[in-house]
């Protein structure tokens, strides 16, 4: 996160982090699709000529809130195949907030839990603890065959602190949910450390919900996060 | 990427970057170029610090005419003066004034919420303007009105509408600049600091696996001297062992009978067998750590070849293996140490009978090479290097063979093909690899080759060297 006192600027960098394959630039195209009006920014990817990722893909969104502070979000992806692994510590480095993209087929059970051990081990490597990133797990590709059933997700999601989500990103389904799933998340984390809503006057729920708005979901805020799966579990106010 | 200047994090989240750093010059002036060439009025691109990025060089005839005067010159430079200090709004293009009754458009340039820079469009006129403004003529008493009004009418015309459309096309032509430009920076920077990152993390692995080779390393080097101590301290007893049954055996005690007599035989015979493999270990051991001398000497291969075949023979005739020799005839003397040859030859035939079976042959045999032609190149010959000759000696027998893979590490030490074959076979598995250091410490060559149509070929090749090298 960075703030800048003088020009009222607040920037948040979000990291959509997963194994290879799992759909983390496609997330980020849905979401620049779903964005509406001048929020949103040129979607840069780095990507080779077979359009995997090469560094990294970066949507900046851009808001303004009521208070006359300026947000941007910085929606990073990082290239998911093993060997980049050096570029996937840069692009996490400084990150506010981490989804992580895993496929729902059975089969990539063990890549995804490859992905999620390197994403712990390279957040270790500055410093910090998983348990202290805000983190939100998205499966995705559920029209998938062999993708895992939802009950056996639900269960698993149950069992852990991420609010855990389910989406298609190739058709946009569970994308914005996910993304303000995430915000909402790094959100109260950035809240709870910097206090800015005392400082600035700034309203963190009323913008997320601008937020989505922007992302052509005009609904209560309450009802987008409870899109998530095992929500039961989740305390804190939403 | 902490060290480095513009990391990842300074580029693409606080956006610390300035419009020289992602746009190429030449091109942005050939764009300037192409756009003035299009519409026939000058465009300047300036950076936010209020530098000149941009620019043909063009200017109006009108100008040009103005500037002959000094009143003339004079409403030009204010005109410059005000141009360049208008700061256009990021979403409005701000229209600036001039005497002659045009204009300017200058437009920011912004990428994101941060202006950039931005651009000097103009003069034009409106089409609604019919004459030059009055004050126009009294800028200076020299200035021909005839000729005013000339240079004012080449002045070229925009409508506001189309105005309004080349201000979109500029500020897209501009974003599209500094997306991409920002593209390959943040391409370039990423790439750089990956590769940066690579090196660390090799660093690091090689800087661990150095640590890990020298402790090895070192602990072979205990594991050698605790073996030359080893066996040092077991000949001691064992010197006693042999030295008390012989004496036994020859009656000094009294006399031996029966199976008494068999009894300290075998326990002599064994004590010997236990000494050779003891002196084995130590030279092993010597090897390793380069403490055994070779003294070398001029030496006949042929004696040596001969005294392996006559120490060996009863072995041979008891197992009921042909043991044979053939020497090329004017072999060159070596100068070598003979007790190693000696030994390395006594190793290699006797592992050859021990592993042949009855009715087998095992045959010794050297000649002259030359160490060039072996490495299958002329390119010594071409360079003029001297051709090396060496004396290659051929072990070869009808055994049971070496497998090609295996073949490399029959030389590593306590390595066996097949233990149970070596259960049968006996040894201590270290012959070989002594035979191996004592060539090596010849800078001589020892390998395997097949027999046809069964069998194993062990061949060692020893240079010859003058005694003055």
């Amino acid at each position: 996160m960075q703030l800048d006192f003088a020009t009222r600027e607040l920037t948040i960098k979000l990291v959509y982090y997963g194994p290879a394959l799992s759909g983390k630039t496609t997330n980020l195209q849905a979401l620049h699709e779903a964005a509406v009006g001048d929020s949103k920014g040129r979607l840069m990817t780095l990507d080779t000529k077979d359009d995997r990722t090469l560094f990294f893909d970066l949507l900046p969104l851009n808001f303004k809130d009521v208070s006359g502070l300026s947000v941007r979000l910085k929606v990073f992806t990082v290239p998911g195949q093993v060997i980049h692994s050096a570029t996937r510590r840069l692009v996490v480095q400084g990150a506010d907030g981490v989804a992580f993209i895993a496929d729902s087929r059975e089969s990539e059970t063990d890549t995804n839990a490859e992905a999620f051990v390197d994403l712990r081990d390279n957040l270790k490597a500055q410093g910090i603890a998983l348990e202290n990133m805000p983190l939100v797990i998205q499966f995705n590709k559920r029209d998938m065959p062999g993708a895992r059933s939802e009950s056996e997700i639900a269960s698993d999601a149950a069992g852990g602190r991420e609010p855990v989500y389910l989406a298609v990103a190739t058709k946009g389904q569970g994308v914005v949910e996910c993304f303000i799933g995430l915000l909402h998340l790094t959100w109260q984390s950035i809240e709870k450390q910097h206090g800015l809503g005392k400082k600035f006057g700034f309203d963190g729920e009323g913008f997320i919900e601008n937020v989505a708005e922007k992302l052509g979901r005009h609904e209560a805020l309450d009802r987008i996060l409870a899109c998530r799966v095992g929500q039961a579990r989740l305390g804190g106010k939403s | 990427m902490n060290d480095s200047p513009r990391s990842l994090n300074d580029i693409a989240i606080s956006q610390k970057f300035e419009l020289e750093d992602l746009l190429d010059r030449p091109a942005l002036v050939e764009m300037v170029h192409s756009f003035e060439v299009l519409f026939g009025i000058p465009l300047r691109v300036y950076s936010a610090t209020g530098a000149l990025l941009a620019d043909t060089g063009a200017v109006p005839s009108l100008y040009k005419y103005l500037e002959t005067t000094r009143g003339g010159r004079i409403a030009v430079q204010s005109v410059i003066v005000e141009v360049r200090r208008s700061k256009p709004n990021d979403a409005v293009s701000s229209q600036v004034r001039c005497i002659s009754g045009g204009q300017y458009l200058t437009t920011a340039i912004v990428y994101e919420g941060h202006t950039l820079g931005r651009t000097i469009f103009g003069p034009f006129l409106s089409p609604e303007v019919q004459a030059p403004p009055a004050e126009l003529f009294d800028l200076d008493p020299a200035l021909e009105r005839a000729e005013l009004e000339a240079h004012w009418a080449g002045l070229s015309r925009l409508s506001e509408e189309y105005c309004k459309r080349i201000d979109h096309h500029l500020r897209s032509t501009l974003d599209l600049l500094v997306f991409s430009g920002l593209k390959a920076h943040l391409a370039s920077s990423m790439h750089l600091a990956s590769v940066r990152e690579s090196f660390r993390e090799l660093g690091d692995k090689n800087k661990k696996l150095q640590q890990a080779y020298d402790r090895l390393k070192e602990l072979d080097r205990l594991k050698s001297n605790f073996l030359a101590t080893v066996s040092h301290e077991l000949r001691t007893p064992l010197t006693s062992i042999i030295g008390y049954s012989e004496m036994l055996l020859e009656g000094i005690a009294g006399e031996v009978v029966g199976e008494q007599r068999e009894f300290l035989q075998t326990i002599h015979e064994k004590g010997e067998q236990l000494l050779g493999l003891i002196k084995s270990l130590l030279d092993l051991s010597k090897l390793e750590s380069g403490t055994m001398s070779v003294r070398r000497e001029e030496l006949a291969s042929e004696k040596v070849i001969e005294d392996v075949v006559a120490t060996l023979t009863p072995t041979a005739r008891k197992k009921g293996v042909v043991l044979s020799s053939s020497v090329e005839v004017d072999l060159p003397g070596l100068f070598a140490d003979g007790e190693r040859l000696r030994q390395v030859l006594l190793n290699l035939t006797e592992n050859g009978i021990k592993f042949t079976a009855q009715g087998g042959v095992v045959s010794v045999s050297a000649r002259v090479v030359s160490l060039s032609s072996d490495k299958g190149g002329s390119g010594g010959v071409l360079l003029g290097a001297a051709r090396r000759l060496a004396v290659e000696f051929r072990v070869s027998d009808t055994g049971i063979g070496i497998d090609e893979e295996e073949r490399e590490r029959v030389f590593d030490a306590f390595y066996q093909v097949d233990s149970s074959s070596t259960r049968e076979a006996g040894g201590t598995g270290l012959g070989l690899s002594i035979v191996k250091r004592l060539v090596d410490s010849h800078d001589g060559t020892v390998r395997v080759e097949g027999n046809e149509p069964q069998g194993t070929v062990f061949v060692v090749t020893i240079p010859i060297k003058r005694a003055t090298s």
